[in-house]
C-alpha cells in the first residue's frame, strides 16, 4: 500500500512540497455535530463529512499508519477524479470496475462515482498461491456481468485486470490510478447520483460461476445506514471503527467505508491479508487508538482466540470497544465465549459482542440484537427440529448434547423494516416454527443487474425478498438456522448441514471452513447424504481412521450413514464472499463419481453407504 | 545477501516442520498439491518468511508461485529490491 503523502507530492506538483513522514491518524473527535446518516446521497454525506476532521487511516501489517485520507481530502480528490471520468466520455449510470484493495485510492473511484453519476462496482482481491489464472477467470465473469466503462487496478493488480478485461466490449479505459490522474480535468458541471440512481452493485452473492450483481438505489443504502449507524450500533461522539473486512464486501464496504462517512466517524483500516497473517494487529489497532466499534465474521474472533500470545494480552487495553459485531456466518456461541474468556484480561466485555443478520440483497444489514446485551442462545430440541421444523424449547442439561441445537438471537429487524417467516407456500408462521426469513423494507435491492429470473425468484411479486435462509422468530427476535437449500432431508427428517460440519469440525485433523456436507440423489434410486472433508493427511491409515470415526459418529449423532470423502485442502468450491457453496459441491461431487450419467460404468459399483434413517 | 540457494535452504527449514513426514523437499515441490498446505498455512509461511527475510510480500506475487523453486525466486526479487 502506498503512502498518500506520495500520491499528493505528485497531485501537488508544482505547488509546494508535502512532508514524507505521516506521523497522526484522522482525530476521533469530530468539530461538527454528529449527524446519523440522515442525507438524501452518498455525495450529501460526504459533503457535510468533509467539513469536518475525521477520516480514514490505513495501517501495514506491522502496525505502522501508511495513510491517511481526510474526509474532506477524499472529497477534493473525488471531485477531481469525477471530472476525469466524464472527460473519457463516460456516460451517467455507466459502470467502473474497481479492485477493491484496502487503499485510498478506493474510496476516491469509489466517491468519484458518486460525484459524477456512475455506478462504482468493488471487485474482489481473492489470490491465492498459483491462483494466476482462477482470478483472471473471476474477473472476467464479473467484468461481463457489469459491463463497464472504465475499469481501475491498483498497479499492482493491473496487470490481472487487463487480462481479464481483453475482449470485454466497451470498456473505454483499464488503468492504475495513476494512468487516471494523467487524464484531463474538463470544467464540467458534476451532477452527483440522485435519491433514485444506483449508488453501487455489489457481487456478494451467487457463485463464482455465475456472479449476480446487486443493485441498490441511494435511497435504499442511505435508509440501511440510517438503521445502522443509529438504532443498530447507537453511534455517538467518540466512536471510532477498525475493520480489517474488505472493500469488495457487503460488511466491509457498507458497514466500514459508507457507514462511518454517513456518520462522520474515522476509521483505522488493516488489510485483509494482513489481518489474517497478524490478527493481533486487529487487536492492537483498536487497544491504541481506542477502538469502540469493530466487525468480523466469527472465523475472526476465532483465529484471535487460536493465534494471538496469551502472553500479549496484558498490552492490550480493549476496554473501549463497546460494539463486537459478529454476523455473515453461522454464529456459534462457542466461539465467541472463547474469545470473550481469552480477552477479559484486556477488558473485553462479553456484552459488547452484537450478533446481527443481514445480506447484500438488503445493502447490508437486516436486524440487529440488542446493543449491551451480548450473545443469547436459544437451545432448542433438534428432533422438533428435524422432524417438524418447529424449535420447540429445551433446556441444555448434562448428557443432552446430541437432542439439543443451539442458535444465536440476530435481534429485531431495523425500523421500517419487516421480517417474517414463510412456509413453502409463502405463508406466514407464527413464532417457533421453522421456514424461510423473508425481508421487506426501504433497505432491499432494486434487483440483480441484468437478471430478470434471479430477480424474479428473489423478489417475486409482493416485494418480499426471499433471503434463501431458514430461521425462526421468537418474542426475543430472529434466529438463522441455515440455508434453504442446503437443508438435508433424509426419510422426511431434516438435518441442518451445519450440524454435520460442525461435529466434522471437532476432529483434531479437521480445521474450520474444511467441511461441507448435502444430499444427492443416486441414480440407482435413493438419496446418499455426502460429506466432503478437506485433509492434510497422508498416511492411509490415518485417513482411514478419520473416515471411519466420522462415519461412526455421524451415525450415532443423526442415524444416517453418510459417505465421507477426503479431498485435498482448498478444493471445496466457495462464493466470491468466501462462504462454502454446498450446492457448488454437490454438483462437482456428482460428476467427479458419474451419477450424473446413469449409464456408464463408472457407477457400477453402487455408493458405499445409502442414507437410512 | 541472500542468494537463492540460502534462500532455498532457508525455506526448506520454515516447510519442514508444516510438511507431511515422509514428504521430499526440493525445488521442484508443490507448495499446495504436494505439500497440502492450506490457507492457514500460508498464512504462516509468509509471517515466517517476511519476519526471517524482512520483507513484505506483496498479495500479487502469490499468483504466480507454484512451487518452493517460485518462491525463493520470488523472495530473491523482494531482498533485492529491500
Amino acid at each position: 500500500m502506498r503512502g498518500l503523502a506520495q500520491r499528493s507530492e505528485s497531485l501537488d506538483k508544482g505547488k509546494r512540497k508535502v512532508p514524507e513522514l505521516i506521523t497522526t491518524a484522522t482525530p476521533t473527535i469530530n468539530i461538527h455535530p454528529l449527524r446519523c446518516a440522515d442525507f438524501a446521497t452518498l455525495a450529501q454525506a460526504l459533503d457535510y463529512a468533509a467539513q469536518g476532521v475525521t477520516g480514514y487511516n490505513f495501517y501495514d501489517g506491522r502496525g505502522k499508519l501508511s495513510a491517511v485520507l481526510s474526509d474532506a481530502e477524499l472529497r477534493r480528490r473525488a471531485l477531481a477524479t469525477a471530472k476525469r471520468l466524464h472527460g473519457l466520455g463516460l456516460r451517467r449510470g455507466e459502470r467502473v470496475a474497481l479492485i477493491a484493495e484496502t487503499s485510498p485510492e478506493f474510496m476516491e473511484f469509489f466517491y468519484a462515482c458518486q460525484y459524477g453519476g456512475f455506478v462504482p462496482v468493488p471487485l474482489p482481491i481473492t489470490i491465492n498461491l498459483g491462483s494466476r489464472e482462477s482470478y483472471i477467470e473471476r474477473l472476467r465473469r464479473l467484468l461481463y456481468s457489469c459491463a463497464p466503462a472504465a475499469a481501475m487496478a491498483p498497479a499492482e493488480f493491473l496487470a490481472f485486470l487487463q487480462e481479464a478485461a481483453n475482449g470485454i466490449d466497451g470498456l473505454r479505459k483499464v488503468a492504475s490510478p495513476e494512468e487516471f490522474y494523467a487524464l484531463d480535468e474538463p470544467a464540467v458541471q458534476l451532477d452527483p447520483s440522485g435519491p433514485d440512481d444506483i449508488a453501487y452493485l455489489q457481487y456478494t452473492s451467487g457463485s463464482t460461476r455465475f456472479p449476480r450483481g446487486v443493485v441498490i438505489t441511494q435511497k435504499a443504502v442511505m435508509a440501511n445506514l440510517a438503521g445502522i449507524v443509529g438504532p443498530g450500533l447507537g453511534v455517538r461522539s467518540g466512536d471510532r471503527c477498525v475493520s480489517w473486512l474488505p472493500f469488495y464486501h457487503d460488511m466491509g464496504l457498507v458497514g466500514f467505508v459508507l457507514g462511518p462517512l454517513a456518520s462522520q466517524l474515522s476509521v483505522d483500516y488493516l488489510g485483509t491479508r494482513d489481518f489474517a497473517m497478524r490478527p493481533r494487529q486487529w487487536l492492537s489497532l483498536l487497544s491504541n487508538n481506542q477502538g469502540t466499534i469493530a466487525f468480523s465474521p466469527p472465523f475472526g474472533y476465532d483465529i484471535c482466540a487460536r493465534r494471538v500470545h496469551q502472553t500479549e494480552i496484558s498490552r492490550y487495553d480493549l476496554s473501549s470497544w463497546r460494539v463486537a459485531g459478529v454476523g455473515a456466518e453461522t454464529v456459534y456461541a462457542e466461539t465467541l465465549e472463547r474469545f470473550a474468556d481469552f480477552l477479559a484480561p484486556a477488558g473485553f466485555s462479553r456484552r459488547a459482542f452484537l450478533p446481527c443478520y443481514g445480506l447484500a440483497e438488503s445493502s447490508l444489514a437486516v436486524s440487529f440484537a440488542a446493543l449491551d446485551q451480548g450473545i443469547l442462545v436459544d437451545h432448542v430440541d433438534r428432533r422438533a427440529l428435524e422432524g417438524h421444523m418447529r424449535a420447540s424449547v429445551i433446556a441444555p442439561e448434562p448428557g443432552r448434547g446430541e437432542r439439543v441445537s443451539a442458535f444465536v438471537n440476530c435481534g429485531r429487524p431495523l425500523p421500517g423494516h419487516e421480517v417474517i417467516v414463510r412456509d413453502d407456500d409463502g405463508k406466514p408462521l407464527p413464532y417457533r416454527h421453522v421456514g424461510v426469513v423473508s425481508v421487506k423494507g426501504p433497505s432491499l435491492m432494486s434487483g440483480y443487474f441484468r437478471d430478470a429470473v434471479s430477480t424474479h425468484v428473489a423478489l417475486g411479486r409482493d416485494g418480499w425478498l426471499n433471503t434463501g435462509d431458514l430461521g425462526y422468530l421468537t418474542e426475543a427476535g430472529l434466529f438463522i438456522t441455515g440455508r434453504c437449500k442446503d437443508l438435508i432431508i433424509v426419510n422426511g427428517r431434516n438435518i441442518w448441514p451445519q450440524d454435520m460440519e460442525r461435529l466434522a469440525e471437532e476432529q483434531p485433523e479437521v480445521r474450520v471452513g474444511d467441511v461441507t456436507a448435502f444430499v444427492a440423489t443416486h441414480p440407482q434410486g435413493g438419496e446418499v447424504v455426502v460429506m466432503l472433508v478437506q485433509c492434510r493427511l497422508t498416511e492411509d491409515t490415518r485417513r482411514a481412521d478419520l473416515v471411519s470415526r466420522l462415519q461412526r459418529m455421524i451415525y450415532g449423532e443423526f442415524g444416517i450413514n453418510c459417505r465421507i470423502e477426503l479431498v485435498p485442502p482448498k478444493t471445496l468450491p466457495r462464493t466470491s464472499s468466501g462462504k462454502l457453496s454446498r450446492a457448488e459441491a454437490r454438483r462437482r461431487f456428482v460428476q467427479c463419481v458419474g451419477w450424473d450419467r446413469p449409464n456408464e460404468e463408472a457407477i457400477a459399483d453402487a455408493p458405499k453407504a445409502v442414507a437410512s434413517g | 545477501m541472500a542468494d537463492y540457494e540460502q534462500i532455498l535452504e532457508r525455506l526448506y527449514t520454515h516447510l519442514r516442520p508444516m510438511a507431511p513426514a515422509d514428504t521430499i523437499l526440493d525445488e521442484d515441490t508443490d507448495l499446495v498439491s504436494g505439500l497440502g498446505l492450506d490457507s492457514v498455512n500460508v498464512m504462516d509461511l509468509l509471517l515466517e518468511i517476511e519476519e526471517d527475510f524482512d520483507i513484505s510480500v506483496p498479495l500479487n506475487v502469490l499468483a504466480d508461485i507454484r512451487t518452493l523453486s517460485d518462491l525463493a525466486h520470488s523472495i530473491a526479487r523482494l531482498v533485492e529490491k529491500g
